[in-house]
């Protein structure tokens, strides 16, 4: 159960037709950081010709570039981060970030730390794990390169952050997963259903033990660059029958999530999910969810 | 807290932190604020503001810090745009390079480097009076600049 026929068949079966990817570089501003700046106007002047995505706040796709983006003297001061389109919906999710106490599972290399830590004008706290010490050193080179100063940073497994003893408003969950073929040219080459079968075990370990860490009214943002309806649809729905968790309406860039995955029929709150199928960004999942409510 | 004022003090510049704040993790320095220090573990990674290391007795600031020392530092170099982004590159400053510099100017004191922008991109170390050098004579020795965050991840 491999190859690119089999997958391709597969999201044939799940309604969407190949076409090959044109996925283009992103940038996102880091407003706390180019505050004042005039930042677009300056990589400008630099050769850097910007568009602004569409879908993002703080997001651009670099339409042409004289020099290499992750080379400028702006990027290294800061004053952007260089983050593919969709993987900067994720933290936007969120309600009211400010002040909050929020938990990055898998946080490594730390894109999405930062973009946090920006939301949050470094008010608040950040808790960022990540089990990998060499994509550790990556995090914290992150952190000081955009200055963030709300961050604290162990090498901890996500399944085990609940013995932190720390309870979070807000807790990104942007899981290990199996990747996509937008972002990976040999995609096809090296995955197979075992992989996709085991990566979504743990995804469910980290799911699981997140909701022992979430406060009451606490949020839960699920993300995944996996087009793998184990990792995504299906995972939301074992969700929201084993977890007491509900999924919440999302405004966002995407189509609806799947409720029909070959034949197998989901919860219809799955379908308040988002899939993005690989275009100008890559493959991409997100789910915003909250703890059900008791009935009164 | 000692080696990050004497690093400071270099420059002329004070460290407006509170000491209570400033954490020691393997020899690693961190400001760590109030709300932060209620919730971290004393075997954390990374914590709050980094603020440089020492390594064989030798304190290394962190660019957070360089930031911070802009607004207090005396000694201080502005660049013009190219030679900015050769002082990134991991070059020294020729004198045709400077736009302004102030404090001291005197050999082997050490300087901030700033762009045109007044950010900082490092810090360096005197080499030559500017006023009495020729234009290929180096004036600024590049110790540390920004562009080491790429080469940290070759």
């Amino acid at each position: 159960m491999s190859g690119k026929d089999f997958f391709l068949n597969r999201y044939e079966n799940l309604g969407w037709h190949f076409q090959e990817p044109n996925v283009r570089q992103a940038i996102r501003i880091n407003k706390t950081t180019a505050k004042g700046k005039h930042l677009v106007k300056r990589l400008e002047g630099l050769g850097i010709q910007l568009e602004k995505v569409p879908f993002l706040e703080q997001g651009y796709w670099v339409k042409s570039s004289k020099i290499s983006v992750g080379a400028t003297a702006e990027y290294l001061l800061g004053l952007y981060s260089i983050q593919e389109a969709a993987a900067q919906i994720p933290a936007t999710l969120f309600t009211g970030l400010k002040g909050k106490k929020v938990l990055d599972a898998a946080a490594a290399p730390g894109g999405k730390t930062v973009q946090l830590a920006d939301l949050m004008e470094n008010s608040g706290v950040i808790i960022a794990l990540d089990v990998d010490k060499q994509r550790l050193t990556a995090l914290a080179n992150h952190l000081e390169r955009c200055h963030v100063s709300n961050t604290v940073v162990y090498q901890f497994d996500a399944r085990q952050a609940s013995q932190l003893n720390l309870k979070f408003d807000r807790v990104l969950l942007d899981v290990p997963c199996s990747g996509n073929f937008a972002s990976d040219k040999d995609w096809f080459k090296h995955r197979t259903m075992q992989d996709v079968e085991r990566n979504a075990k743990v995804q469910r370990g980290i799911l699981a033990e997140a909701v022992k860490c979430l406060a009451d009214d606490g949020e839960i943002v699920y993300s995944t660059c996996s087009l793998e309806p184990e990792e995504d649809e299906l995972n939301m729905d074992w969700a929201v029958k084993n977890l007491n968790l509900q999924i919440q309406e999302v405004n966002c860039h995407g189509a609806k999530g799947l409720t029909n995955i070959f034949g197998h029929k989901l919860d219809v709150s799955v379908e308040r999910c988002r899939r993005i199928w690989p275009d100008e960004t890559q493959g991409f999942f997100v789910c915003k969810l909250k703890r059900r409510m008791k009935s009164t | 807290m000692s080696a990050l004022i004497s690093f400071a003090s270099q420059f002329g510049a004070k460290i407006m932190l509170n000491p209570e704040f400033i954490v020691e993790n393997a020899q690693r320095y961190y400001f760590i604020n109030p709300a932060l220090r209620k919730l971290a573990r004393r075997d954390f990674y990374y914590a709050g503001l980094y603020l440089g290391k020492v390594k064989k007795g030798v304190f290394f600031p962190s660019f957070n810090l360089l930031n911070m020392l802009v607004a207090t530092a005396a000694n201080k170099v502005i660049l013009d745009r190219k030679t900015a982004w050769l002082y990134i590159c991991g070059r020294d400053v020729f004198r045709t390079g400077i736009l302004k510099m102030t404090g001291s100017k005197r050999k082997g004191d050490a300087t901030l480097v700033l762009n045109e922008f007044g950010e900082c991109l490092g810090f360096g170390r005197i080499m030559g009076q500017i006023d009495e050098s020729g234009k290929n004579d180096i004036i600024i020795k590049n110790v540390s600049d920004v562009g080491d965050f790429l080469r940290r991840e070759r």
